[in-house]
């Protein structure tokens, strides 16, 4: 019993992490399903979400103009809001952008469209670094969410509550499109065989704008969410896109739920090796992985799918 | 043949012109250790078709190996060159049979899982690696060839040094792709599952090629260790090992032997010209390198091959214009 009120706080870390791992993974895999892309570029489009987020929120963040006077002087909970709806779209239309760059790449060798997105990982982290400079910013949370709570003895952070239902709530929402929507049966039907859904008569060309747009705009969410946890660098895309890799490979391509119990599993082993073997904590997900990569190869609930060619 | 003659006299002369035209020596240096590289690297993503975006890991694997051998073992440059190979090739070798069953998209996550993993190794694990401050003071030991000794201090010595090195290699690397075993690695490429159904153990022949490729990166990672006087574990990070896939397809290696090479001197060339007016170069290169891969992906190599192919093509068309009317 003594171990476990100890362990609550990590548990609830690892749990935060997780699920925003789980986030970033699915709007990765939604651009695999459909592109048959590797997406390089997540991970610098995760940290531009995070950086437009702290230009929405803080005065100081970027954007200096005179007009914007009036709309700084709102309560902070109110710009926190506009961040976490707009900061998506600005880099939806940022990956809508890269998609129309990667048509060229389609056809040929996948090799191609992932070092395209390399490129433009390049890219973007370079102009990060030119807007708003090499050092650490901070994105300031609303009072409501912030400090901690006493619960049974043990201080927990409040905002790693409100990460964790956050990151529910998103992917409730994204599995309700997926199943109950016809561009989510548009969405599945394009992974599964793409050139059954144009022989269809459906415009291929716009769903896949559209899922390179919703992917990325759901790795933005996840930079802002993890922003007060993380900080915000210009490369922690890195540290987001990596980690959702693993939880990608693990869960199997391809599976939403796969994805979902190995975003948990992974948050958990880093939450808890880093409690308490802190030496291990940057590798307990790789030994996680290969662990279960040998034992199963396609991952948790992966299928077989087209990838594999 | 001709490239592989133009590619020797331009690196085997490069300390005699490369300070007049306002470079420096060191450049050379590094300019070659990364062709090396990239020739590695190319065995694997241009003849097997393998994408691997970790292999960075065993170049630094090798630089590692270098200083360690160095400050623990023996101060013997050729030691620590082999053990920087070997080294590289045990890991390589260990990493291919979690991997070498793999295609694609699944290969390539996997290869970036097993590099990010011996990135945080390496940078954690401070007793052998010195961390994030990295392996300092690795020496340039003298190449001692029994009669003589011959000290690499100077950037001259070691220019030369790299340049037999690289020639020795790279000749190593053309016979290899040009036997039966580079054929079935080109085989593979173009179609996996008919090498298997046609009896060959695909899976060895994957094996072997990511194994030769890493040995390849060690011996580099482990020059470099000496070139710079340091192991640092920034190499091993997933940037740098992008950075390697970006050098062998801007230059061509899909299409060419000699397509890394080409490559690897435009990056080196745009750090330093680039470099020189901005500070935010990469900026630049990674446009250009966007735009290389959406117009001609083929790279450099590629765009070469066509113009060749197109005034081969006029050439003819002109004689074939001429006949007739000679015949009349």
């Amino acid at each position: 019993m003594d171990l476990m009120v100890t362990l609550g706080p990590h548990l609830l870390n690892g749990l935060a992490l997780g699920l925003l791992f789980a986030l970033v993974a699915l709007g990765f895999m939604l651009i695999i399903g459909v592109m048959e892309v590797i997406n390089l570029a997540h991970g610098s489009l995760f940290a531009l979400g995070a950086y437009v987020a702290v230009a929405l929120v803080t005065p100081e963040g970027g954007l200096r103009l005179a007009a914007l006077g009036p709309y700084f002087a709102t309560p902070i909970p109110m710009r926190f809001v506009v961040a976490l709806l707009v900061a998506p779209i600005v880099v939806a239309g940022v990956g809508m952008g890269l998609e129309v760059c990667l048509r060229r790449t389609y056809g040929r060798d996948p090799l191609y469209g992932l070092l395209l997105t390399f490129g433009a990982a390049l890219v973007i982290e370079e102009l990060i670094r030119l807007v708003w400079g090499p050092t650490e910013r901070f994105l300031p949370v609303p009072p409501s969410i912030s400090g901690g709570i006493s619960l049974g003895g043990l201080i927990y952070s409040v905002y790693r509550f409100f990460a964790s239902a956050f990151a529910v709530g998103m992917i409730v929402l994204l599995w309700l499109f997926l199943q109950r929507t016809r561009y989510g049966a548009l969405i599945k039907a394009g992974a599964h065989d793409s050139e059954m859904v144009r022989a269809l008569g459906i415009n291929l060309k716009r769903l896949r704008l559209l899922v390179f747009a919703f992917g990325t705009a759901l790795a933005a969410v996840a930079g802002i969410v993890m922003a007060p946890i993380w900080g915000v660098r210009p490369h922690v895309g890195v540290d987001a896109v990596v980690p959702a890799f693993v939880v990608i490979v693990l869960g199997g391509v391809g599976s939403f739920w796969g994805a979902v119990i190995a975003g948990l599993l992974v948050g958990m082993v880093v939450g808890l090796t880093g409690a308490f073997a802190t030496a291990w904590s940057l590798v307990s997900m790789y030994i996680l992985l290969i662990v279960v990569v040998t034992v199963r190869g396609r991952g948790l609930l992966g299928k077989k799918s087209v990838l594999e060619k | 043949m001709k490239p592989m003659l133009v590619t020797f006299a331009l690196f085997g002369t490069m300390p005699l012109w490369i300070e007049p035209v306002g470079l420096y020596r060191y450049l050379g240096v590094e300019i070659m250790i990364w062709c090396l590289f990239a020739l590695g690297f190319n065995l694997l993503l241009g003849y097997t078709g393998l994408p691997s975006f970790g292999h960075g890991a065993y170049f630094g694997v090798g630089a590692y190996a270098m200083g360690l051998t160095q400050f623990k073992l023996v101060a013997n440059l050729w030691l620590g060159l082999l053990a920087a190979t070997l080294a590289a090739a045990i890991v390589g070798g260990l990493v291919a049979l979690f991997i070498s069953h793999r295609r694609g998209i699944y290969f390539a996550l996997m290869t970036i899982a097993f590099g990010q993993m011996f990135f945080f190794i390496a940078s954690k694990w401070t007793s052998v690696t010195g961390g994030e401050d990295g392996l300092l003071n690795i020496q340039r030991l003298p190449a001692d060839f029994g009669v003589v000794r011959v000290s690499l201090v100077s950037n001259l010595a070691m220019s030369y040094f790299t340049f037999v090195t690289f020639v020795v290699v790279t000749a190593l690397l053309w016979r290899l792709v040009h036997s039966p075993f580079g054929k079935v690695l080109r085989a593979i490429k173009q179609n996996e599952t008919r090498m298997a159904y046609l009896g060959y153990r695909v899976f060895v022949y994957k094996w072997a090629s990511f194994t030769l490729s890493c040995a390849v990166a060690g011996l580099a990672g482990g020059l470099f260790a000496m070139a710079q006087g340091g192991a640092y574990v920034q190499v091993m990070s997933l940037q740098w090992s992008g950075v390697v896939v970006l050098m062998t397809l801007i230059g061509g290696g899909l299409v060419s032997f000699w397509g890394p090479v080409v490559g690897t001197i435009v990056y080196f060339l745009a750090r330093d010209l680039l470099g020189a007016y901005t500070e935010s170069w990469l900026l630049w290169f990674g446009l250009m390198f966007m735009l290389v891969v959406m117009f001609k992906p083929e790279g450099v190599a590629g765009a070469w091959q066509e113009i060749i192919a197109r005034v081969g093509a006029r050439r003819r068309a002109r004689a074939g214009a001429l006949q007739p009317a000679a015949g009349e």
